[in-house]
């Protein structure tokens, strides 16, 4: 009775999920299988060609470096955010809310701006820069727009509040006294952190890294702005697939890779998780 | 953890982060106001620039172009958000594959249901143009209405719709004058939240707007602009853009929880 | 002479393969205060639901005033029901709560207005007719939730555990509040309740539901001193049991001692039983004919009116309750350690089937 109501309710929304979510990615997963046209299009005859180029050496370079700056990225991401969590769970619990609010809040804002902002702050005239020349240092500066250096910190920049939201959320819910006891059976400050609190919020530091690595290996935004176009990733690749160089079902591949990334790690993250939760049912 | 930390410590990380976080955003706000609109040097207060903003026909076009999408999108995703959110929650049997398909569009990455949506459009040969935009924006919109609203779900007393039968009322009447005058805070705020996720989104209108200049919207237009050639105007368009965004969120949070959080 | 205004005719409901009524049935007298009571999962919710009209009996049927209601919609029904959660509008003030299902009738906007301001006046709450509810104390949103089913004048007011979440104190006042209020407006009540001694000071009769059936239905006094199972003994009161087994006219306990009953045919001959007896109905010097029991005193409790005794006996492997009054404790002094006799009369034994 119940549930033929529910599904009145939810039909529309899950026709509109169907047809522009769900077919629509199997579609690329089909597309993937096809084989390009000689003029772009798609020939329909079934083909593994797509998937084996993705792991052509041609394009290990890519994927290398999109692992490693996606990787650094989510990492710094990570450590700051991690500490800035802790830092915000340590306040005065009136504060807390406002203190997340705010760290919260510049990931509402446009991504193209947070983006852009660093433009100006690295840009070879930009505020960096006189700041520097203003305090009397003559000589040429390195540059630091256009480098990978730039894309990592524009990365970090926009995840970072993620991945804060992501660390708080079991940091708050650390039961104080279980911290107070691991202290109380002679455990120093720093023991306690590494054999209490960090295995006990590893689900949120989890969350954050799987997040900032996937949301960064597949941007194709941050690195054709920071990086100047300098170098590639595997959101640049996709992109290119299917705007410039009419490869639709090699960009079909790998977007399928990407996706394959994230529920692999997603997997991983659940696994560590239920791990954690022989620790987590501790807490009250 | 209190008696743990160092407090010193922590002023210091904390003081470190924000400014990391604001201090571009910073930045951008004070140079929209600089009458030579360049970095490196302060020459004046100014709101030339927001001038200048209001003059540039392709900008005005643009904003226009964002706010049907985004108003657009926003209230099909309201709709059926908030319809999905009470049927799930009233449900009794809530499989695995139910919650994956709801959440998976907050989830994918842009770029991924970008070329999805792009393949199958181009597949059905349907013209892309501003329809497309909206179509696809009420997908990962409709999830976040869903999100928020099934939130509230969570802590609604269903007794007071009995309640409100028992006292005489029929289920119209009921739906009118209980559920959705309890539930509205919760709806205009996914309404707001998906109004700003809309506004901002650049990668799917990107691939789903199609060529024609005139369904450009206005991330994509700023991301041309970043591209090709900085101008001053720029400040003050990420100004205007992200004060809007600030905003909405900061209602959507007020009307969520009865409070801006910290007051 | 009252009569029956509302009938249940062998009510069953079954959720999926649970069973929870199990055929009921029972009358209800016009002005009555009728209490249901049993543990949870007793059914008694469910009933209560099935009245008020959000569930609907598997089986069965449900005539009120001589009208079969039993698919009738709540929002059709002349009954109100008091919610255990109270289920006030969040939204709106007191008055706005109150006011609610009047304004379904549709009547006129003045009368409205006074039918409130005259239930406000009698609940109490005439000052806080324009708070919302989270502005309420829990004594507060109960009265409201009370005066917004009473407003309305139902036929019948069903009541869902109405004190359950207030503290001790508020609840004995609300207990007699209810029953002043009920005889007021002569509105007949039926209250859900686990709690035997609410039951017990508030009802007219009280039925007592397990497993979804009916055990017993009577008057407090009736259900108290003529339990018809020992479930019933056991729930409502405190009462002491002990093994027996029927021999002739007399029951032989454990020890061989003789206990002495009003014996009917409820146990056969030769077989075995269990005696029963209230702690108030033992007492210190033992008349002729009487039952008697020897114990150590293990424990003792003060309750001003009076003291309670734990006796340790051959009887049973539970210490046996005695309750005295202050008069007789205080004629004869005790302590813990102490070896005494108690007894009670015959008729004042209870015998239910092992």
């Amino acid at each position: 009775m119940t549930d033929r109501k529910s599904l009145y309710l939810m039909t529309p929304a899950l026709a509109w999920l169907t047809g522009l979510m769900v077919i629509p990615c199997l579609l690329i997963l089909v597309l993937a299988f096809f084989r390009r046209g000689i003029y772009g299009g798609i020939e329909y005859t079934f083909t593994l060609e797509n998937i084996w180029l993705v792991f052509d050496p041609l394009y290990a370079g890519i994927f290398v470096k999109s692992a490693t700056i996606a990787g650094t990225s989510a990492l710094i991401a990570v450590i700051v955010g991690y500490a800035a969590a802790y830092a915000i769970a340590a306040a005065p619990s009136r504060r807390q809310p406002m203190l997340l609010f705010f760290a919260v809040l510049p990931f509402w804002s446009n991504y193209l701006v947070r983006t852009y902002a660093w433009i100006v702050l690295l840009n070879r005239e930009g505020l960096i820069a006189s700041v520097v020349h203003s305090l009397g240092y003559d000589g040429e500066l390195p540059r630091l727009l256009y480098t990978e250096s730039a894309v990592v910190v524009g990365l970090v920049y926009n995840y970072l509040p993620f991945v804060i939201l992501a660390c708080y959320a079991p940091l708050s819910r650390l039961n104080p006294e279980v911290i107070e006891a691991s202290r109380d059976l002679g455990g120093s400050g720093w023991t306690t952190f590494r054999r209490v609190t960090l295995p006990m919020t590893a689900p949120g530091i989890a969350t954050g890294f799987v997040f900032v690595f996937v949301l960064s290996i597949g941007n194709f935004v941050t690195p054709a702005l920071l990086g100047g176009g300098q170098f590639q990733m595997i959101g640049n690749l996709v992109y290119a697939q299917f705007l410039t160089a009419n490869d639709w079902p090699f960009g079909a591949a790998l977007s399928m890779f990407l996706i394959a990334i994230m529920m692999g790690l997603l997997t991983l993250q659940t696994f560590a998780t239920e791990r954690a939760s022989g620790a987590r049912k501790e807490e009250s | 953890m209190r008696s743990q930390a160092n407090p010193r410590l922590m002023l210091m990380i904390l003081s470190a982060v924000f400014a990391f976080l604001y201090i571009p955003i910073s930045v951008l706000f004070a140079l929209s106001f600089n009458e030579g609109g360049l970095p490196t040097a302060w020459t004046g207060f100014s709101v030339k620039w927001y001038g200048e903003l209001f003059r540039n026909k392709e900008i005005i076009g643009a904003a226009l172009n964002t706010l049907i999408v985004a108003v657009v999108s926003t209230l099909l995703a309201t709709m059926l958000g908030t319809l999905l959110a009470i049927g799930v929650e009233i449900r009794r049997r809530k499989g695995r594959f139910l919650e994956t398909i709801i959440f998976a569009p907050m989830i994918i990455p842009d770029i991924v249901l970008a070329i999805a949506l792009l393949s199958f459009f181009s597949m059905l040969n349907v013209t892309m143009g501003l329809h497309t935009v909206i179509v696809s924006h009420v997908v990962f919109n409709l999830a976040f209405v869903c999100s928020v609203v099934r939130a509230r779900l969570k802590t609604f007393d269903w007794s007071i719709v009995e309640a409100s039968a028992d006292l005489g009322a029929s289920t119209p009447i009921t739906l009118w004058r209980v559920v959705i005058p309890v539930m509205l805070p919760a709806v205009i705020a996914g309404a707001l939240l998906a109004f700003t996720l809309s506004v901002d989104e650049f990668i799917i209108a990107f691939f789903t707007a199609g060529a024609g200049r005139d369904s450009i919207t206005l991330p994509m237009q700023i991301f041309a602009m970043i591209r090709f050639g900085v101008t001053p105007e720029i400040n003050a368009l990420a100004t205007i853009v992200m004060t809007l965004s600030v905003i909405a969120l900061a209602l959507s949070q007020r009307l969520n929880r009865g409070g801006l959080p910290g007051q | 002479m009252t009569q029956t205004m509302l009938s249940l005719r062998n009510i069953k409901k079954h959720f999926g393969a649970v069973q929870a009524v199990a055929g009921i049935d029972l009358d209800i007298l016009e002005n009555e205060f009728f209490a249901l009571l049993g543990a949870s999962g007793s059914g008694k919710t469910t009933l209560l639901r099935m009245l008020a009209g959000f569930e609907m009996p598997t089986a069965g049927s449900i005539t009120l005033d001589g009208r079969d209601i039993t698919h009738t919609l709540p929002n059709h029904r002349p009954v109100n029901l008091m919610f255990q959660s109270y289920a006030l509008f969040p939204h709106m003030t007191v008055a706005q709560n109150i006011a609610y299902g009047l304004e379904m009738e549709k009547l006129p906007r003045t009368e409205i207005k006074s039918r409130v301001a005259d239930i406000l006046e009698v609940i109490q709450l005439s000052h806080l007719a324009t708070r919302k509810p989270d502005q309420l104390s829990g004594g507060q949103r109960q009265r409201v939730a009370l005066a917004r089913a009473l407003v309305k004048r139902p036929r019948l007011l069903l009541l869902d555990e109405p004190l359950g979440a207030l503290d001790k104190k508020l609840r004995g006042e609300m207990q007699l509040e209810l029953k002043r209020i009920q005889h007021e407006f002569g509105i007949t009540f039926i209250i859900v309740t686990h709690d035997q001694e609410e039951a017990l000071v508030m009802a007219d009769r009280i039925a007592i539901l397990q497993d979804g059936a009916l055990l017993q239905c009577g008057s407090p006094q009736d259900i108290y001193e003529h339990p018809q199972s020992r479930f019933a003994a056991d729930f409502i009161g405190v009462m002491n049991f002990f093994p027996v087994r029927r021999s002739g006219d007399h029951l032989l306990a454990n020890d061989g001692g003789r206990v002495f009953a009003d014996l009917d045919d409820a146990v056969a001959n030769n077989s075995d039983a269990v005696a029963a007896v209230r702690p108030e109905r033992l007492h210190l010097d033992v008349g002729k004919g009487e039952n008697s029991l020897t114990g150590r005193v293990s424990a003792m409790a003060y309750h001003g009116l009076d003291l309670q005794l734990h006796l340790e006996t051959p009887l049973s492997p539970d210490s046996v309750m005695v309750r005295l009054t202050a008069d007789a404790a205080e004629a004869r002094p005790l302590s813990i350690g102490d070896e005494i006799t108690v007894g009670w009369a015959a008729r004042d034994t209870r015998v239910f089937a092992a």
